[in-house]
């Protein structure tokens, strides 16, 4: 049986694979089409919140869908790309995934979008269209609501920590002028370590110029800064390592280490200042 | 205050972050009901004479079980809950200790061992760290239990 093929012989293993393919229906989009919006799919959800592992079932979720017959996947903390074949034919994209930041509603459209695709709804175009409105979206929530309610949240820090009710209100304060000053930097592009410094010396500041109100003064300082801490890389970053994506559970970390270090110098910085 | 109704506060604190992460106004409720629910959790572990490292961890665990089996009924991503009800049990008290030790080493003078500075340092830090991997891993633990739902 071999020899009749003669030079055109195939392994044994590939010729599976091909046979496999003639299975699936060829798809109606060219393959550069799904790529793009695989690729899309995924940089939406790795800027959004997702760890490694969702955004790599997302993109591998999205293309299979669309037609792809295998789909290889490579996530980094600051690149995504994959490479999709049908039969023959092969694509291969990467993108620049710049931030990490969280968007929950983002994400939560994403896997809405994902099921839709999957159940047959699966129109190219129409999931393109999609895609482009959710990217455009913007946050659910007015800034200046979330500002004073991130503020309140560390009011509330202060008072799990035991602090009194003026400890409370001078927390809230700090902590709200705190979150202007990040929201400032970051729309400002300045990079996570500055903001993160600039954000917890005037939290701190604010706080411990107006700590002689309270009887409690450690716990509102303690709680003031408290709205810089990066729980969603954390999370993720343990998400990471527990799903053996060691190197991105290890970047993440790293980025949190980074925002940890930049609040403990403001404080520092803050500290000396005030005297205490 | 009575003291179980302090962990009332956890709610505000972490409808702050909910929002700060844009999560869904529907799910507001979750993250707030996960973080009284948690936070108390932790503090009644540490009555029953158990230490903060391990109290936080099996909170953490709850909550992310609590997240998990949510997610799968409403099909959205169980962090979009968890996450933002994990944040109340920060233990910033100890590392605002830490950070304060730390300081007073470092605007020590010469002619004095900062001993009793360098042990609050590294006891607060330790606790600190110790408590944060125990969230981040408790609350993470749970979203591997079902590998295929809770996928994507």
């Amino acid at each position: 049986m071999l020899w009749v093929y003669g030079e055109f012989l195939i392994d044994p293993k590939i010729d599976q694979a091909v046979l496999f393919m003639m299975d699936t229906m060829k798809p109606s989009q060219s393959l550069a089409t799904i790529l793009t919006i695989a690729l899309q799919a995924g940089l939406l959800a790795h800027q959004s919140g997702a760890g490694t592992h969702r955004t790599s079932l997302i993109i591998q979720r999205t293309a299979k869908a669309l037609g792809a017959a295998r789909v290889e996947v490579i996530i980094s903390s600051t690149n995504i790309g994959a490479t999709i074949e049908w039969g023959s034919e092969r694509e291969t994209g990467f993108r620049k995934a710049p931030h990490m930041g969280a968007n929950f509603a983002l994400l939560t459209t994403l896997n809405q979008w994902l099921c839709a695709v999957e159940q047959g709804e699966a129109n190219p175009e129409l999931a393109q269209q999609a895609l482009d409105e959710m990217a455009q979206k913007p946050v659910l929530y007015p800034r200046w609501l979330i500002i004073i309610l991130v503020g309140l949240s560390c009011g509330s820090f202060a008072a799990l920590f035991g602090g009194d009710s003026a400890a409370i209100m001078i927390t809230t304060l700090g902590a709200t002028l705190g979150m202007m000053v990040r929201f400032y930097c970051v729309l400002h592009h300045f990079k996570p370590s500055v903001f993160a410094t600039a954000a917890s010396f005037v939290a701190l500041l604010c706080t411990g110029l107006l700590s002689h109100w309270t009887q409690t003064p450690e716990a509102a300082l303690a709680a003031s800064v408290l709205f810089l801490i990066p729980g969603v890389p954390l999370i993720n970053g343990a998400a990471d390592l527990l799903n053996a994506n060691y190197l991105n559970g290890m970047v993440r970390f790293a980025m949190s280490g980074v925002i940890v270090l930049g609040i403990a110098i403001g404080v520092s910085l803050a500290l000396r200042i005030l005297g205490i | 205050m009575h003291t179980w109704l302090l962990e009332l506060w956890a709610a505000p604190a972490a409808l702050g972050f909910a929002l700060l992460f844009n999560v869904p106004p529907r799910a507001l409720w979750l993250c707030a009901g996960l973080a009284i629910l948690g936070h108390a959790a932790r503090k009644w572990v540490v009555l029953l004479q158990g230490d903060i490292v391990f109290a936080t961890l099996a909170a953490a665990i709850l909550i992310g079980l609590i997240a998990e089996w949510w997610s799968t009924r409403r099909n959205e991503p169980a962090i979009i809950y968890a996450i933002s009800a994990a944040i109340p049990m920060v233990p910033g008290t100890y590392m605002y200790q830490s950070v304060q030790a730390l300081l007073g080493i470092a605007s020590l003078p010469a002619t004095e061992t900062g001993e009793a500075l360098l042990v609050t340092a590294g006891v607060s830090g330790v606790k600190a760290v110790m408590i944060v991997l125990a969230l981040a891993f408790g609350i993470a633990a749970p979203l591997l239990l079902w590998p295929k739902r809770s996928s994507a």
